[in-house]
């Protein structure tokens, strides 16, 4: 049972690309302020153990990994750019990304681990990723903080773009 | 009184052989079958998860509703108990992922439930797991003492669990503050949780 609780912790933790996904959600969702900050944590899980189904049932999503950086690259940039889509379409963006993230999880699932140590261990690891994101986010309140969390998106969508690359093969 | 050796020795072998009689004692008093009962939940996540999660559903939805679960979710327990050692060994993990993620849905959504319908949750988690408890009675384990202990465990977690959920999400608090957000989005987790877990069953 332990060894399938670790799993599920580390798993987010140790993909940087899922990790600095994970923070820039938190990060943006804090840029967005209400209602984003809030309804984040209460359904990202949800909708990301969605696409943990889908993983576990192995359904075939297009080109996961690139989808993975994509995120990291397009969260990156709304963070660095202070986007603001409207409510609807960021909730979108995010469930999308949020499905990729979830299906990753499930389809390298261990098989002998313990289901419901997993599941805590990979549910609670995102949603202290986010709250890292979020409270990093609480830094716009001030001018320079703002400036600190841009610098911070541009670097995601940096590490991204490397993610990205390497996914596309350009990068050995 | 002037002690004489062979006295002291006299004494020191029934001191000895006297704690070897003690422990014996206790056993024999069926005692750690009681405590077997009370600590068993606690070490399974499965009971774990469920009952928290029962325990904080009943606690955001405020005392005068949560009070009702003092005596109903020990009973179940009980009920779970004696209808477990009927069907023997069932695995219960495809009902307890449900139960994970309806009660999370039900959190998550702030939902106002019925009284009733509270007890009939509290008490489908607690006949479930009664049974599932129940599945590792051996055929040496005292029955009372186990239900004893087992009921026990449930009435201190499901009333501690509530009353740490009343007072930390008063009933003042509005809906955007951060205490109830805190208190939704864990009940975002543990439906998550029990989603996953669902299909890892299915998937099995």
């Amino acid at each position: 049972m332990a060894g399938g609780l670790v799993s599920g912790l580390l798993h987010p933790v140790t993909g940087i690309d899922h990790l600095i996904a994970m923070v820039a959600v938190g990060i943006w969702s804090a840029q967005l302020g209400a209602p984003a900050i809030w309804i984040l944590p209460i359904t990202f899980p949800l909708v990301m153990a969605v696409g943990g189904v889908l993983g576990v049932l192995h359904v075939p999503l297009p080109m996961p990994e690139l989808m993975i950086a994509v995120s990291a690259v397009i969260l990156g940039v709304a963070v660095a750019a202070r986007l603001r889509l409207p409510f609807a379409a960021a909730v979108l963006v995010v469930a999308i990304f949020a499905i990729f993230h979830g299906h990753a999880h499930g389809a390298e699932l261990p098989r002998a681990a313990n289901a419901l140590a997993y599941g805590v261990g990979f549910v609670t690891a995102t949603g202290l990723l986010h709250l890292c994101g979020i409270g990093l986010g609480t830094l716009t309140r001030w001018p320079a903080g703002e400036r600190v969390i841009q610098g911070l998106g541009a670097g995601i969508a940096g590490i991204g773009c490397y993610f990205l690359a390497q996914g596309l093969g350009a990068v050995a | 009184m002037k002690l004489k050796p062979v006295r002291v020795l006299m004494a020191a072998a029934i001191l000895l052989t006297g704690t070897g009689a003690a422990e014996a004692h206790i056993v024999a008093a069926r005692l750690g079958d009681f405590y077997m009962g009370a600590s068993h939940p606690l070490t399974d996540l499965q009971d774990i998860v469920l009952w928290i999660a029962t325990g904080v559903l009943a606690g955001t939805l405020g005392a005068s509703k949560g009070r009702w679960l003092i005596p109903v979710f020990p009973v179940g327990l009980l009920v779970g108990l004696a209808l477990g050692s009927v069907f023997g060994n069932v695995s219960t993990q495809l009902a307890d992922a449900t139960m994970m993620l309806a009660i999370g849905m039900l959190l998550a959504a702030a939902a106002q439930v019925p009284t009733l319908v509270l007890c009939a949750i509290a008490f489908a988690v607690a006949v479930i797991r009664g049974a599932a408890n129940g599945a590792e009675l051996g055929p040496e384990t005292d029955r009372l003492l186990f239900a004893a202990g087992l009921a026990c465990a449930g009435y201190g977690l499901i009333t501690l669990t509530m009353a740490l959920t009343v007072v930390f999400k008063r009933t003042t608090d509005s809906v955007t503050s951060w205490r109830t957000i805190a208190v939704r989005a864990l009940g975002g987790w543990i439906a998550a949780i029990g989603l996953m877990m669902a299909s890892l069953v299915l998937a099995s």
